[in-house]
């Protein structure tokens, strides 16, 4: 397993076009090759698999995110990186959960990753706001908020699945349910 | 409320360009005119923005969700979490540092290698006795078994083998020669430049400077003229012409220099280095200058280098003589103090008094 996920290690550049040209071939390449690295570094450092689960994607998140937006300069190796920010994270994570951090065993080069990872964490706290926003929103709005908006169902597919008459009863329900989701996502 | 349903179904529809040109403009009219409608528009936009990020995150995060789940993550971890042993916990952490090191042990022993096999090759010392002997020597005794049992001559048959070279230092049979030519012989013969040989044995011997004495103990020797060379006493200097007479063949051969250092194979000091192309046989051949004064004797030459050979010091000589019963040596001996009778004479007539005195050395 571990060869496998070795022999198909994607070089940096590939990672970068593919990320850009929205590949889910790189993403899937680029997730297997550094997931043993974190899962060793939390397993190492008081975590277990699902906390590396959750601080790997973050920080495939980040990475992902950040070249998107088109400001990634490639100033080391996406390995370094990578192994970085999920470092900063976990290191976060134990000092919130007052987990002694203790001896940090590294396994990689670390470099400075702060500003990407607190500019991450703003974002997720925008995310986290709409998560609950969605989730006082109650049954069936939030289904129908979430088909049309994230799973970019068309009026006529929700208006199907949820058995409405016809399409403007379905629009009217959505916009319903839209007002409702501003009105908590944007209380103070 | 369900005009307020209606703005929001025009603001989205407007915001994603779903409007027409003509309810466009009405519209961007309406904003204009209405700061609530405009206030509606830029909250929903936002709105919209949050929207849309959040969706593609939880896109992505799903994506990776699904890649997680084609990871045997239970066989990695197992192979990743701490193990119980130390030792392989210190080596999983210093990975690269120990391949590191162990690559540069590895390197400094390859370069410490290649430095000493280079110097190796670059001093290498050849003993100028016959290589051949050695291989006779080793089926010597032997031979002389036979020989002793037929008995038929007390004059040894001569046969193919000649070990090196010695002179004279006395009048009465002690030769001087290089102890590597008689080390380990069991028999030990002598032949002048006329091809008679004598039976000798080894006096003395020292290790240390190469050296050995020589005594010729056969009846059918009989006394030298006085000894036409005598010993340097003082070192020579660079650029010193000298010549030596040697058996690399069985024949005498001339060859002649000039002292090219006045130390030996790696700064060895109680050794010249001369400019004179020698070849095996020509060890423990004298070494004398321009007026028959005995500068050293022929022992070695440097692998690599052509044309130079080592010389042990004349001083060494002396020492050895010293080290000998001084009557043994009788009264006609070779000194420091006489003057050469070669003294002044061409380089043919000054072979022609020292080829009684230089002797081809054979080992057995």
């Amino acid at each position: 397993m571990n060869n496998s996920l070795k022999s198909s290690v994607p070089t940096d550049r590939e990672v970068i076009l593919g990320i850009l040209n929205n590949s889910e071939d790189t993403l899937n390449k680029l997730y297997k090759a550094y997931y043993a690295m974190v899962l060793q570094f939390i397993l190492n450092n008081n975590g277990d698999e699902d906390d590396a689960k959750d601080v790997y994607q973050e920080g495939i998140i980040i990475l992902y995110n950040k070249i998107k937006a088109g400001n990634f300069e490639l100033s080391s190796k996406l390995k370094t990186y990578i192994y970085s920010v999920c470092r900063r994270i976990w290191l976060k994570k134990l000092s919130l959960n007052s987990k002694k951090a203790g001896n940090i065993t590294d396994y990689e080069d670390v470099f400075a990753v702060e500003e990407d990872v607190e500019n991450h964490e703003e974002k997720d706290a925008s995310f986290a706001k709409m998560q609950s926003a969605l989730d006082h929103l109650g049954e069936p709005c939030k289904t129908i908020i979430q088909d049309f908006y994230i799973h970019n169902l068309s009026m006529q597919d929700i208006c199907e699945k949820f058995g409405y008459t016809n399409t403007d009863n379905a629009k009217t329900q959505k916009y319903k349910c839209l007002q409702r989701l501003k009105k908590i996502f944007f209380q103070p | 409320m369900r005009n307020d349903l209606e703005l929001d179904a025009i603001i989205e529809d407007y915001l994603l360009g779903k409007l027409n040109a003509q309810e466009m403009e009405a519209f961007e009219q309406l904003r204009l005119n209405d700061a609530t409608v405009d206030h509606k528009v830029v909250s929903h936009k936002f709105f919209l923005a949050s929207m849309d990020t959040f969706a593609e995150q939880l896109r992505l995060k799903e994506q990776l969700n699904h890649i997680h789940s084609e990871i045997d993550v239970e066989g990695l971890a197992s192979t990743l979490r701490p193990h119980p042993s130390r030792v392989v916990q210190l080596w999983r952490k210093h990975k690269s540092a120990i391949a590191v090191a162990a690559s540069f042990v590895v390197l400094s022993l390859v370069s410490i290698y290649s430095i000493q096999h280079s110097t190796q090759q670059a001093e290498r010392y050849r003993q100028l006795s016959n290589k051949v002997n050695n291989a006779i020597k080793t089926q010597n005794s032997l031979i002389r078994n036979i020989k002793h049992n037929n008995a038929t001559s007390d004059k040894p048959s001569t046969q193919n083998s000649f070990g090196g070279t010695g002179f004279a230092i006395s009048t009465n049979g002690y030769i001087l020669t290089n102890l590597h030519i008689i080390n380990g012989a069991d028999s030990l013969y002598v032949q002048n430049s006329k091809g008679e040989s004598f039976k000798v044995k080894s006096i003395y011997t020292d290790p240390q400077n190469d050296i050995a004495i020589l005594k010729i103990n056969d009846k059918h020797f009989s006394n030298l003229s006085s000894i036409p060379y005598t010993i340097k006493r003082n070192t020579s200097n660079i650029g010193e012409i000298v010549y030596t007479l040697g058996y690399p063949k069985d024949d005498a051969v001339l060859g002649e220099g000039y002292v090219s250092s006045k130390n030996g194979f790696i700064g060895d000091t109680t050794q010249y280095q001369v400019a004179i192309s020698v070849n095996p046989g020509n060890s423990g051949g004298p070494v004398l200058d321009n007026n028959g004064n005995l500068v050293g004797i022929i022992s070695g030459k440097p692998d690599q280098t052509e044309g130079a050979a080592f010389a042990i010091k004349s001083k060494y000589i002396l020492e050895a003589m010293r080290a000998i019963p001084q009557d043994s040596l009788g009264t006609n001996k070779l000194s420091a103090n006489k003057k050469s009778l070669l003294s002044g004479l061409k380089r043919t007539k000054q072979i022609e008094k020292i080829q009684d005195y230089v002797f081809m050395i054979k080992a057995y």
